[in-house]
């Protein structure tokens, strides 16, 4: 019995851990290959600190149309919150989601003015969950003090330095810092071929003089494929780790009901019906799954937090749901596999008991 | 009448007949022994009356109801409403205490009731043992046991084989002593034993030899005089 628990445990664990890394690896990746958005990022040229808007609305209709998936501009200012220092971004929060879409946000983007959305950093050090509030103060344009206060409608988790960093609206923004007609730069996502990228790039650095087009590497297809097979790898894994679990925790059962044999045949001669034996034995197992489940989840998490960490260096988020699923389908597993057990046992000849060993 | 009646009653195993054409009728309240040499077909004969197997050929008829064609459902609810079972191995649970393994047959049988187990543990002189597991009690203590729990469900027919084959003298004495009682309150029992002692107890003791009924001799020194040849 011990020796199918044991088996439980460790299916539960694999199943558990795999599936937790493997729910996080897309997250882990996506970080990994943080340009998975934004292809193109539209910068001032030379020594200039901003580009006008103009400018870059005018690089932009370089592109048919159809292809700008999304195009954010970006303002940034240092400010404070209770007297820590972190960066204010002006942005257009339907757009940076476009150009962004792998950031991670708890919460919502920015909809109303007054909304924020801030990094992790951030909320961290100044304790702030989606829907606190907080005071932001600094210096504007024209160096005049400014004090105002802000809705957090969302923490955003990017696994960059974005994470120290404080968004609102454009609208916001210049309302606090000042309006200038420009902008410090503008992130891009184009759909259309490397080539192609590369040709508009150059034309608009060419004709657009305010404007210094980058291109920025994206997640290529081969990366996408690499991930794909990375899951179906998972998930054969855990196929035949279920597999082996079930195999362990059917023979330990036969082999339980083959020691118990006595003990069934008395049962039966005094009259169990084949439903109590049956009913027994599958409790036996469902129990051993349970108890295996709740090793399997706790074991599972310290086992996918340990692959993150030596693989993805960052830790992995806790998902409560796994741990009843893990449960779940460590009983059904266990189940299933002591069907064919549970027929033996109640195969089991009530006449052993007279005839002895 | 009788509660027990087989007619031309044979059980084979391949070629071997452990059974041929076996004709015997108990009655209610009928104290019976069976005798014979191993092999003989005692236990075989046992595991059929008590709806344990089924025959190969003939007729068991148990409290009226033909037994032998009975689908293994049917004989499943026979065993539990009908049968009381005591063994020479006396087969207690051994993760269970004294008292859980009589609870174990009023479980399958109906409800399990504390306080009648107790009862019956009284009744064989068990009741300061009831918390004990079969390990920490002796072989005459298991033994009534295995008799308490054969008693709780009051059956119609109480089957022992070899019920002192494990005993010692004063165990045995003990334990003939409760079937005096039970046989006193009108319990119907069969016994299957090699010990004449034993036998001499019964009213009457059906010899079988190669599966077939020898002779069947009264309490009247006989048997103890055919097992001594
Ligand atoms: N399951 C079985 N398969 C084959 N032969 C059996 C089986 N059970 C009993 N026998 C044979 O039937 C005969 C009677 O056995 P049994 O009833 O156990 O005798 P006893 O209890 O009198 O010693 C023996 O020859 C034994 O070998
Ligand atoms: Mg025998």
């Amino acid at each position: 019995m011990f020796t199918a628990l044991l088996a439980v445990a460790i299916g539960a664990t694999v199943l558990s851990g795999l599936v937790t890394v493997y729910y996080d690896i897309p997250r882990q990746m996506m970080r990994e290959f943080r340009s998975y958005g934004a292809n193109l990022i539209l910068a001032p040229s030379g020594g200039a600190a901003s580009l006008p808007a103009g400018e870059a609305e005018r690089a932009l209709r370089y592109f048919p149309a159809e292809s700008v998936v999304g195009a954010a501009p970006y303002r940034y200012k240092a400010a404070k919150i209770n007297e820590q220092p972190f960066m204010l971004a002006g942005t257009d929060p339907a757009q940076a989601r476009k150009t962004s879409p792998y950031w991670f946000v708890n919460g919502e983007w920015p909809q109303a003015r007054g909304d924020a959305l801030i990094g992790q950093n951030v909320a961290d050090t100044i304790r702030l969950a989606p829907g606190g509030e907080f005071t932001l103060t600094g210096l504007n344009s024209e160096g005049e003090g400014f004090s105002r206060d802000f809705r957090v409608s969302g923490i955003v988790q990017t696994g960059g330095t974005e994470e120290a960093f404080i968004f609102v609206s454009l609208a916001d923004f210049d309302g606090l810092i000042g309006e200038t007609g420009e902008f410090d730069l503008v992130e891009c996502s184009i759909s259309a071929s490397a080539d192609e990228l590369q040709g508009f790039a150059e034309q608009i650095a060419e004709d657009v003089p305010g404007v210094t087009p980058r291109l920025v590497r994206r997640v290529t297809q081969s990366e996408v494929t690499v991930l794909a097979k990375l899951q179906s790898l998972v998930y054969l894994v855990t196929v035949i780790v279920l597999l082996l679990t079930m195999i362990c925790v059917a023979t330990t059962m036969m082999a339980v009901v083959a020691e118990r044999r006595q003990e069934i045949g008395l049962k039966k001669a005094l009259g169990a019906a084949n439903r109590s034996v049956a009913a027994e034995f599958l409790g036996e197992g469902m129990f051993l799954g349970g108890l295996g489940g709740v090793l399997g989840s706790a074991l599972g998490f310290a086992f996918a937090q340990t692959v993150s960490v030596n693989v993805f260096h960052r830790p992995i988020a806790f998902q409560p749901l796994f741990i009843p699923a893990t449960l779940a389908v460590s009983v059904v597993i266990t189940a299933l596999a002591s069907l064919i057990p549970v027929r033996s046992a109640t195969d089991v000849d009530p006449a052993v008991v007279l005839r002895g060993e | 009448m009788n509660l027990l009646e087989l007619n031309g009653v044979s059980k084979v195993y391949g070629s071997i007949y452990a059974l041929r054409n076996i004709d015997l009728a108990v009655e209610r309240g009928e104290w019976l022994a069976i005798m014979g040499p191993s092999g003989s077909g005692k236990t075989t004969m046992m595991n059929i009356v008590g709806g344990m197997d089924k025959p190969s050929s003939g007729t068991v008829i148990l409290d009226g109801v033909d037994i032998s064609k009975e689908s293994a459902k049917n004989l499943t609810a026979i065993r539990r409403d009908k049968i009381g079972l005591i063994f020479q191995q006396f087969h207690l649970i051994n993760y269970l205490s004294a008292l859980e393994n009589v609870m174990v047959a009023q479980y399958y049988h109906s409800l399990p009731d504390e306080k009648e187990a107790l009862e019956a543990l009284e009744r064989v002189g068990l009741q300061d043992r009831a918390k004990h597991l079969p390990s920490q009690l002796s072989g005459g203590e298991q033994q009534r046991v295995c008799i308490a729990r054969a008693l709780i469900n009051y059956p119609a027919l109480i089957l022992a084989d070899e019920p002192t084959g494990n005993l010692d003298e004063t165990n045995e004495g003990i334990v003939m002593d409760i079937f005096k009682q039970l046989h006193r309150d009108g319990s119907t029992i069969i016994v299957v034993t090699h010990d004449p002692e034993v036998a001499e107890e019964a009213q009457r003791t059906v010899v079988l030899e190669h599966g077939k009924v020898a002779r069947i001799v009264a309490a009247n020194g006989e048997a103890a005089a055919y097992y001594e040849k």
